[in-house]
């Protein structure tokens, strides 16, 4: 893929499978339908398509906070602005839950083998355990990022250095900094293949 | 420094203070064109700043407030425990981020934010409670006053009036500005106001400190206060590193306020603090000095102490003191007329948490202050992560003289009320 561009989103095939759902879900107060985001982010919210996040056993605070930021514009995304903005605060509350109890499926990708050393050691260097916790599950508003898509997780990353990415505390921009494009690549390709424990 | 949301140090270039500001008190940024732009180097986050080369692995954290707000039917608010003879009991939820509480001349309760971007109105009729938000779009609105049918709302950089907005909640009046160019370095740290009406009828508000530990420049880490009829601002007190809370005592009519010492010092040092204004223009020691006792490693090199007002009280480290209310109301038993309550939000930069309840502070017959926990259950594990399922963040008497408590971790107010028995 290129690495300038954004990752490739979903056919206009699925889209069109998603949008009677996601008028669905807007349109019953109380009751967004997760099957509605499962049509991108994979059944149970393990995605399956490298550029879209995994949702399964995230911490629930840190989705419903996802969905906050896009609803307020903090984060913006063709997929997920129109999504949240038809969001309220308690549906928001109720597919975080949901998808924070649903179970992690093992990593699709593998990380190359020169990466994996490699990996758990720049995780460290530049404290990303010290947030998300020894074994990358996050907490809180901290999200999981063991097993979580690569090209997602690049995308964040790229993001987060160039600081153009939104950001709750300022966190994550810093930590980004020190980054090099090697350094995202190796952390990136390190962590998507890490079974969530 | 106990709050949450801050982004950056000062000590860097106005361009990597602008991009790396909090992004809910910004326009939105765009995921486009992330490898165009060159990332000028940024320090820790002003949470993390004044910590030493063995705290950079230290686990401890701010915490975030649930910013989509949490029911009371999830959470154990029957974990709630107040002294015999009293009651809690949820008052109204659905106010994410609720902060600051400021009560109406007709019975509107005014609740505001300071990570979100509204303020709250919540009105009873006909026996039934009702939460409407009223203001949208404001920067960081967390200081907010009601005084002869006017809401002063103090937002990051300015005060504004909406006179007349009792009347009409549903379309509030626009705007008028009271006081601007409050925010003038635009640093990350304590930016956000408290907002208290003076018995003379001037606007206090505190400017905080540009980060955990810096030397603040001009009108950071202080009070000031604002004539609103005139604009004309005055410094109150110096060396507040920052105050969110204060109130002024029903008899003498001083001003009293809560402050938030430094971080990183340790587990039980310093204290966070409790001020009494016996004189205007007074300095409380930030940076110099904390809690009235303990030189700065680094800025008290060169200073004394003595130098320096000291605390009225000592609360605990890193408890957070918000919101304060002195007692008159006339439901609570007589030994409360004039006490202070507290509400701890803390703590976070302690390896053992404490705090986050509502503390009473009394006086003994020689005007000496002394502290005890008054509402309690928040925290449930003290060693936990999170410690605590609610936050207590401002407490406001009512007419009737019970004791409304908000809690911004969720978005709740609680009530708290007395009957003999």
């Amino acid at each position: 893929m290129s690495k300038d561009r954004r990752p490739a989103r979903p056919g206009a095939a699925a889209l069109l499978a998603v949008a009677p759902l996601l008028l669905l879900a807007a349109g019953a107060a109380g009751a967004a339908d997760p099957q509605a985001c499962a049509a991108c982010h994979g059944p149970a919210g393990n995605s399956i398509d490298p550029a879209i996040p995994s949702l399964a056993g995230q911490p629930a605070q840190f989705i419903s906070t996802a969905l906050f930021l896009y609803r307020q514009s903090s984060r913006k995304d063709p997929q997920m602005t129109p999504v949240a903005a038809s969001l309220s605060n308690a549906e928001m509350n109720e597919l975080a839950a949901f998808f924070s109890k649903q179970k992690p499926a093992a990593p699709s990708r593998r990380t190359a083998p020169e990466n994996a050393a490699a990996g758990k050691r720049l995780a460290e260097k530049y404290h990303c355990v010290q947030c998300h916790g020894p074994a990358l599950m996050g907490l809180q508003h901290i999200p999981r990022l063991a097993g979580q898509q690569f090209e997602y997780l690049r995308t964040q990353l790229r993001g987060f250095k160039a600081q153009t990415r939104a950001d709750l505390d300022g966190n994550m921009t810093s930590a980004a900094q020190p980054l090099s494009d090697k350094d995202i690549e190796v952390l990136a390709d390190y962590l998507a293949g890490l079974a969530a424990q | 420094m106990p709050d949450f949301s801050v982004t950056t140090c000062r000590l860097v270039g106005r361009a990597a203070i602008a991009v790396t500001a909090a992004a809910l008190v910004l326009p939105a940024y765009s995921q486009q064109k992330a490898d165009d732009k060159p990332a000028a180097p940024t320090p820790p986050p002003s949470w993390q700043q004044g910590r030493s080369t063995e705290q950079a692995s230290s686990p401890l954290h701010p915490f975030a407030i649930h910013l989509t707000g949490k029911s009371a039917k999830e959470l154990p608010v029957d974990k709630l425990k107040v002294p015999p003879g009293f009651k809690v009991e949820v008052w109204a939820d659905s106010m994410p981020g609720a902060r600051t509480m400021r009560l109406g001349d007709k019975g509107t309760v005014f609740v505001s934010t300071r990570q979100l971007k509204e303020v709250y109105a919540v009105v009873e009729r006909s026996g039934t409670r009702e939460v409407k938000t009223i203001l949208k779009g404001l920067d960081t609105p967390n200081g907010i006053v009601f005084s002869k049918g006017t809401l002063y709302v103090a937002e990051r950089n300015r005060i504004v009036r909406y006179d007349g907005i009792e009347d009409r909640l549903d379309s509030p009046p626009e705007p008028k500005v009271v006081v601007d160019n409050l925010d003038p370095n635009k640093a990350a740290g304590h930016f956000w106001k408290f907002l208290g009406l003076g018995p003379d009828g001037k606007l206090y508000f505190n400017i905080g400190a540009p980060g955990n530990i810096v030397m603040p420049t001009y009108m950071e880490a202080s009070i000031m206060r604002v004539d609103p009829g005139k604009g004309v601002l005055e410094t109150v007190a110096l060396g507040v590193r920052n105050s969110v809370g204060f109130d002024w005592h029903p008899k003498t009519r001083e001003l009293w306020f809560t402050n938030h010492g430094r971080d990183w010092l340790g587990d039980d040092s310093p204290h966070d603090t409790l001020h009494r204004v016996a004189r205007k223009g007074e300095h409380h020691g930030y940076p110099f000095c904390h809690q009235g006792d303990t030189p700065d490693p680094e800025y008290g090199k060169n200073r004394s102490c003595s130098e320096f007002t000291a605390p009225a009280l000592k609360l605990g480290a890193h408890v957070a003191p918000i919101g304060m209310r002195f007692y008159s109301g006339k439901m609570f038993p007589a030994e409360y007329q004039n006490n202070i309550f507290i509400a701890l939000r803390g703590s976070w930069n302690r390896t053992i948490k404490q705090g986050y309840n509502v503390t009473r502070v009394s006086f003994d017959a020689n005007g000496k202050p002394k502290m005890e926990p008054f509402l309690t259950g928040f925290l449930l594990d003290d060693k936990a992560d999170p410690p605590m399922w609610g936050r207590p963040n401002d407490v406001m008497v009512m007419r009737d003289g019970s004791l409304l408590v908000s809690d911004d971790h969720n978005g709740i107010i609680y009530r708290v009320s007395y009957s003999k028995k």
